[in-house]
């Protein structure tokens, strides 16, 4: 087992020497306030022999989960995905059924929309990417996607199921889990590994804690690191201290740089966010609105860059593509194009037919000439509701996670060698290798007022989720509906035949004295 | 005295019916290029994507929601073409408008032997309607149906048997519902019918087996061979150029149809409800009788066996508006494009129907026919745009009583032909 952990230093003002101590091999924290990348890797034959058993059945598996609560995104930990629970793997070849849903409903949600009766090529969606000759090919993996707002279920297992008893730590890091901002799982075949990464930001009082030194045969790397501002833009700089702990541990001096895929928006567009919101009444076909805040400092950062936004949809929401062709309704939208739509894209089937677990959908944002300032600027994403399974009330919620959005940029470099790069976000494949993405944060108040449970939340805390009231037909007052309907259709179908039958005996009584 | 003087002249109406289309396309590129909001119908793309796919040497069904024969993409090949040939779909249609019109205009002088100013008259119901041009200027294809069926029905009248027979299965081939006037044309095609006048009844009681062998005279086998070997023929053609999807979207697809988004049908809500998943259903709560399951049975028994049964010998056109009309009112799924299925009839029914015979009958029959949809309209803005929960009561109940209305109308119609003494 290996670890590595990252604090990257909010203020590097802040920051003293005298904040970490190494002391019989461990190390301690003192008040440090910085972002936690905290990676645990493991070989196969470390894990618990379910699990082994379990990951073999996959070739990759890469599991990301999001919290909704807003984060400030600091180099390098800079890329974002939209909030909930992202999954892209792919099968070995006769993949027994229902693998996928299985591990959802067991590791993460019960109640995560995944028919465990289906293949995984029926649940999730392919995956796309892009070749060096800009064309567009399935990739062999898939993606599934739910909205999960917390990783208490997931926390919960590992703590009682598997964490071994003897092992505090372990239970430490599971019951921590909640905390954090997002986590990513990692398995891939052909290494032979499990990679778990963790983000959390710091409780407000800095970190308070004495990290210890690794068992016999374990390795810990703990590195204290600060943004540091590059002549070089290509690259990202970063300067602190790594520990080795063991018997020997002591913070040694660094400094190094790496090229990076994700990058911060460039100091000229600082300030800048987006929020997302729905124009109200919803209805039936909720208009997602992105708004830009100030307008101004919406430029591009470079002549080849575009205005990207990633849309992940759960199954009850879905885009008609073929609005989207329309230069005037594009333009009146304030979008560029919709180069990439994938999943459940069926127009008109309700969402109890749906087996996938929704669709995904790349926009090109418009981006204003010279805009107006300190003012907004606002895309519109129409989008459409299937029809929801009756209920006994009259509105069921549902979510849309945030978009991620980021400029594009066509500036061919080489991100491998960066030790925090992150990849498999869903959106990276759909650009050529070697793009640049320069993320646009989402507001850090998010939606405002309602909690990641849609309602109204006593702390006014936000969250980069927003809810849709969905009007479904209400059992609790259908129950004569069934009889209602059939009592006129019969009373009708009763009623016209009368007429059709009494009209002719009428009829030939007339022509029977007739012919007498 | 103007408007008699326009309504005598048959090119005065044809160049208005003319006129109005015009206006009505070139209002619609006009709108289409400068507003976001498009004048065009939304299965116009559909049509004109599926044709662009054809023009690439694919199938039509790459296109979703292309739910029609190929042969409608065929027809409307040149819009794959660039400019203004876009538009050639919506001319066509509106050239199939004007056809329908002037094959109604000359059906009425012929067969209802109606002076011109009549005929014209009762054939601008079709010609001047501004929704029967809406709708066909706007790219929907129901218009083109339309000269199909008064072909089919000017084919018969002139017993032009063969003929018949293939306009009928091309028109079952094109869009399934005209099936069920093969009931009423087979049963009208009597001897007494071919011959020109009432043989005399044979004295005999006849067998049931004479009997049968009488009903299958030359005309009605000439029309049943023609008919289901056009449609058979049409359907091995485009079955084996583009293989099972043809027949997945063409034909079972409108069989096992699962959207149940709001629509007049007064099944509309029942079908929401029994399809959906029952997660919230209490153990005790009572099972569903699921009869919505027989729904075709009041359907086709009305509309395929009892009105063509006891109306068709009497009244051709008027047993084909009745029974569209109960195809449509009785329905699962049912959208205001179907209207125009029984609007082409209307001209030769209301001449000497109730409806215009009594002004409050005729009066309040429009009224409640307009008022049931507008009901349901502001029930369905309020769910569509506003998002209440108007499903129960509202959405069912306008329904229902759109429904109604419609059955009462069809009463109506069917005592006004029942009334009719048979035609010579």
């Amino acid at each position: 087992m290996k670890q590595r952990i990252t604090y990257l230093v909010e203020d590097p003002d802040s920051f003293t020497p005298e904040q970490l101590e190494a002391k019989h091999g461990s190390l301690s924290l003192k008040g440090l306030k910085a972002v936690q990348e905290h990676r645990v890797t493991f070989s196969l034959d470390e894990l618990p022999a379910e699990l082994r058993t379990a990951l073999k059945k996959w070739k990759e598996l890469h599991i990301k989960w999001v919290s909704p609560k807003p984060y400030v995104a600091i180099p390098p930990f800079t890329s974002r995905v939209s909030p909930g629970l992202h999954v892209s793997f792919a099968p070995r070849n006769a993949q027994p059924k229902g693998q996928l849903c299985d591990l959802l409903h067991t590791f993460f949600d019960r109640k995560a929309k995944c028919s465990s009766e289906l293949d995984a090529d029926e649940v999730a969606t392919p995956l796309f990417h892009v070749d060096e000759d800009g064309k567009e090919t399935p990739s062999v993996s898939l993606q599934y996607y739910t909205f999960l707002s917390h990783l208490t279920q997931f926390s919960s297992f590992v703590n009682s199921n598997l964490c071994p008893r003897s092992s505090e730590t372990c239970v430490e890091h599971a019951v921590s889990l909640r905390d954090a901002s997002y986590l990513d799982i990692d398995y891939t075949s052909a290494l032979s590994t499990l990679t778990v990464t963790a983000l959390t930001t710091p409780p407000s009082s800095g970190w308070e804690a004495v990290i210890p030194s690794p068992l016999p045969g374990h390795t810990t790397e703990v590195g204290i690191l600060t943004h540091e501002p590059n002549p070089d833009p290509e690259d990202l700089a970063f300067a602190g201290f790594l520990t080795t702990l063991g018997p020997d541990a002591a913070p040694k001096p660094t400094r190094f740089q790496t090229p990076a895929r994700h990058y911060p928006l460039p100091s000229s567009s600082k300030g800048l966010t987006y929020r997302a919101s729905f124009a109200t009444p919803t209805g039936l076909h909720p208009t997602l609105e992105l708004s830009f805040s100030p307008a101004g400092k919406l430029e591009p950062p470079d002549e080849s860059c575009g205005l990207y936004a990633h849309l992940t949809l759960p199954s009850s929401l879905f885009i008609d593509r073929y609005q989207f062709s329309d230069a005037l309704f594009l333009a009146s939208k304030n979008l560029a194009s919709l180069p990439h739509i994938t999943g459940a894209t069926d127009l008109e089937a309700p969402d109890w037919v749906v087996p996938q677990w929704g669709s995904a959908a790349l926009f090109e944002l418009a981006v204003p000439e010279k805009g107006p300032g300190d003012g907004s600027w606002t895309s519109s994403i129409p989008l459409h509701l299937r029809y929801l399974p009756a209920a006994p009330h009259a509105h069921t919620r549902v979510p849309l996670p945030w978009p991620v959005v980021f400029w594009a940029c066509d500036i061919t470099q080489d991100p491998s060698g960066n030790p925090f790069d992150r990849v498999d976000l869903g959106y990276e494949q759909s650009f050529g290798p070697g793009t640049r993405f320069m993320h646009v944060p989402p507001h850090p108040g998010g939606n405002g007022n309602a909690s990641v449970e849609g309602n109204e939340n006593s702390h006014g805390e936000g969250v980069l989720v927003s809810w849709i009231d969905v009007p479904v037909l209400d059992t609790s007052k259908a129950g004569w509906v069934e009889m209602g309907t059939i009592g006129a259709v019969v009373a009708a179908f009763v009623g016209l035949c009368w007429v059709l039958f009494s009209g002719r005996g009428t009829k030939e009584v007339k022509r029977e004295k007739k012919e007498q | 005295m103007a408007l008699s003087a326009f309504f005598s002249s048959s090119r005065s109406v044809f160049s208005a019916a003319i006129f109005l289309r015009a206006i009505f396309l070139v209002y619609g590129l006009f709108q289409d290029a400068h507003s976001p909001m498009k004048y065009t119908d939304i299965d116009y793309f559909v049509f004109t994507d599926a044709a662009r796919f054809i023009a690439q040497g694919q199938s039509p069904y790459e296109r979703d929601t292309y739910r029609y024969t190929p042969l409608l993409a065929w027809l409307m090949y040149p819009t794959a073409w660039p400019g203004f040939w876009f538009s050639f779909g919506k001319i066509l249609f509106a050239v199939g408008d004007i056809i329908a019109g002037w094959m109604t205009f000359r059906i009425l002088r012929a067969y209802h032997n109606m002076s011109q100013e009549r005929a014209l008259r009762y054939a601008s119901i079709w010609l001047l309607n501004p929704m029967v041009a809406t709708i066909s200027t706007r790219g929907s294809s129901e218009g083109l149906l339309g000269v199909f069926v008064t072909a089919l029905l000017w084919a018969v009248l002139a017993k032009r048997i063969a003929l018949s027979g293939f306009l009928l299965g091309f028109a079952v081939h094109f869009k399934i519902y005209p099936f069920i006037y093969a009931a009423s044309i087979i049963w009208w095609l009597d001897d007494d019918r071919i011959n020109g006048r009432r043989t005399n009844t044979s004295p005999k009681p006849a067998s049931i087996a004479n009997q049968i062998i009488a009903f299958m005279n030359p005309q009605r086998l000439v029309l049943a061979t023609c008919s289901l070997g056009t449609f058979m023929g049409l359907n091995m053609v485009m079955y084996l150029a583009y293989g099972w999807p043809f027949l997945d979207h063409s034909y079972f697809y409108h069989l096992i149809r699962i959207d149940h988004r709001h629509n007049f049908s007064p099944y509309n809500t029942l079908l929401y409800l029994n399809s959906s998943p029952k997660i919230h259903l209490n153990a005790g709560a009572q099972p569903s009788l699921e009869l919505e399951r027989l729904a075709f049975l009041p359907q086709l028994l009305l509309s395929v066996v009892f009105i063509p049964l006891f109306l068709s010998k009497k009244d051709l056109p008027s047993t084909m508006l009745a029974q569209t009309f109960a195809f449509v009112a009785f329905n699962k799924v049912c959208t205001s494009q179907y209207f125009l299925w029984y609007m082409m009839f209307l001209p030769y029914y209301l001449p000497e129907s109730t409806l215009l015979r009594s002004r409050s009958v005729g009066v309040s029959a429009l009224i409640f026919w307009v008022l049931g949809q507008v009901f349901w309209l502001q029930q369905g803005f309020q769910l569509e745009f506003n998002g209440h929960s108007t499903f129960v009561p509202g959405l069912w109940a306008s329904g229902i009583l759109f429904f109604v209305v419609n059955v009462v109308i069809l009463g109506i119609m069917i005592h006004d032909v029942q009334s009719k003494d048979a035609l010579a």
